[in-house]
């Protein structure tokens, strides 16, 4: 508690100095040239994706000429929505679906219908969503392999046939999430023996799956570690999970100071990345333990950028 | 205003079940209490001993005290793989998970205060008195059990206080690694971003670190023998004859 408190506390000095830095920014910000408009500082959730993600647009507007700073690992979507909202953070790299939800929209498994959908939520916080990616991240239900060979189970709903047996392991707001236990109990109406509160589909969790801990785990579609470790990830057989293409948000004022030349820097980026890619991205960062700014840079590197 | 009525709101409605705080209380004195424990069963015979032959102690102390030197946050990280590997191994343990590795992360920060004040506690006895319970011939176990840890009593319960507050005030680490306790208010507050929750969890931890804190002064003063009450540390046999007397 103590170590993780003294982490987030140094995240939040960061977080200062960003803002007195993009504070002192604004200040002299003409818009023409990149460097002389607004800081852009970058933020991210709390989970490997996240910070190779934030890392690659980082990088990418870094190299560009736009002034950036960094405020990564700041915790769940409930810490990091309101500090975009109130301008601690300008961009984050967001999932269409659960953003959309979580904006008080009604995501479906379409990408394109919810991406306009989400266009439209933001519009009334000032919030600019960029071209979505190609690339989908969606909250996956997983067993070991072992287990799916044994019990025959395939899909999600497979596994009401096994209701008061099995544990499952997941997020710790996993059981006040639509698409995480609410989810699973409503719509597929699976009874879970016991909920056992874990990480954000981080190592906790694997290891706890692994090690016959816990029995169903939710991880990220679009995890390596899924294909490495041999689990099998169980098909959304009643599409509980809607569309979730990996989009950068930033905030309108940016748009503003720098114009469609920011925009199209962006999209030209998410256009080419894949699910299969960011799969092969956090495995190398969550197996392989490869720092995130690395990872970012070999990607951007090998995409040309 | 409206937070202290959603707080008091909350101490009304989450109290029973699973996940109520009585039964999370429950969980959090069920970690510490073993933890204490445990180390209490192992440091203090073995800080007595140490301390009576005042042999090698000087040693045992810096190692006991790693125990200190590494946060209980990386304790319980290192230990979670291999809890997870035993309890796949060991028929009888059920989980790797929850009560196993913060059982350990409290146990290694409960170990280092209980030993040393034991240590020093039984060493610091006064020599003399020492030396006239041996010339009146009193064999080694006795002057152990008899002089040597009655009179270092003060000092020996006042290392186990510092080590169950110490205990009670981490304990709630182990909600990282799935084990309920209090913690669980402050992880899955935060989780869930619900500011009443984790307030209300703090609340908890600090309530009970500083109860506890008083029921070992308390039972310090009860356990210590008469004599040696006032003046902490300081052997006053001068008065525990007079009574004797009187």
């Amino acid at each position: 508690m103590r170590n993780s408190f003294r982490i987030r506390a140094v995240g939040a000095t960061l977080l200062a100095f960003a803002l007195v830095a993009s504070a002192c920014g604004d200040d002299d910000g003409s818009g023409d040239v990149p460097a002389d408009g607004p800081t852009i500082t970058v933020g991210s959730t709390n989970f490997g994706e996240q910070l190779i993600l934030g890392e690659i647009y980082a990088q990418v507007l870094e190299s560009a000429g736009y002034p950036v700073e960094r405020a990564f690992n700041l915790g769940a979507r409930a810490v990091v929505n309101p500090a975009l909202k109130s301008g601690e953070i300008d961009l984050l790299v967001e999932y269409t679906g659960t953003l959309l939800t979580f904006e008080g929209g009604t995501a479906s498994t379409d990408s394109e219908e919810t991406y306009n959908a989400l266009v439209e939520a933001l519009a009334a916080s000032d919030l600019v969503a960029a071209a979505y990616a190609p690339a989908q991240d969606k909250n996956g239900i997983v067993v070991t392999a072992d287990f799916a060979s044994e019990r025959g189970v395939s899909t999600t709903s497979g596994l009401t046939a096994f209701n008061g047996e099995l544990v499952f392991g997941g997020p710790p707001e996993c059981p006040n999430r639509d698409f995480c236990l609410i989810g699973l109990t409503g719509v597929y109406g699976i009874d879970f023996a016991e909920f056992k509160p874990l990480d954000v589909g981080g190592p906790l969790t694997v290891a706890a799956l692994e090690g016959g801990e816990i029995d169903v785990a939710l991880l990220f579609t679009s995890d390596g570690v899924i294909a490495a470790k041999g689990f099998v990830l169980l098909e959304d057989d009643k599409n509980l999970q809607p569309a979730e293409n990996i989009v950068p948000v930033l905030r309108q004022e940016l748009v503003d100071a720098y114009g469609q030349d920011l925009i199209d820097l962006l999209d030209s980026v998410s256009a080419e990345i894949t699910t299969a890619e960011l799969s092969e991205l956090n495995k190398r960062f969550g197996l392989d333990a490869e720092d995130a700014d690395v990872l970012a840079e070999e990607w951007l590197a090998a995409n040309g950028f | 205003m409206e937070f202290l009525t959603d707080l008091g709101k909350w101490f009304l409605e989450n109290w029973d079940g699973s996940g109520g705080y009585l039964n999370r209380t429950w969980e959090h004195i069920e970690v510490s209490g073993a933890a204490l424990i445990t180390a209490a069963v192992i440091a203090v015979p073995l800080g007595a001993w140490f301390g009576h032959t005042g042999r090698g102690g000087l040693a045992v102390v810096s190692v006991v005290n790693v125990g200190r030197a590494l946060p209980s946050f990386g304790i319980v990280a290192l230990a979670l793989p291999i809890t997870i590997r035993i309890a796949n191994a060991v028929p009888f343990i059920s989980s790797g998970l929850g009560f196993f590795p913060i059982f350990i992360a409290l146990f290694a920060l409960a170990l280092p205060p209980i030993f040393t004040n034991t240590y020093a506690g039984v060493q610091g006895v006064d020599a003399e008195i020492v030396e006239a319970a041996r010339g009146m011939g009193v064999t080694e176990g006795r002057l152990l059990r008899q002089i040597e840890i009655p009179m270092a009593a003060p000092v020996i319960l006042t290392g186990i206080r510092l080590s169950a507050v110490a205990v009670v005030a981490t304990a709630p680490l182990g909600a990282l690694v799935a084990y309920g306790g209090l913690g669980r208010y402050i992880i899955d507050g935060f989780a869930i971003q619900d500011d009443i929750q984790i307030v209300a969890g703090a609340l908890l931890v600090a309530a009970l670190a500083m109860l506890t804190e008083i029921t070992f002064s308390i039972s310090e003063r009860w356990v210590v023998p008469e004599p040696l009450r006032r003046g902490r540390g300081v052997p006053r046999l001068d008065r525990a004859v007079s009574q004797r007397v009187a």
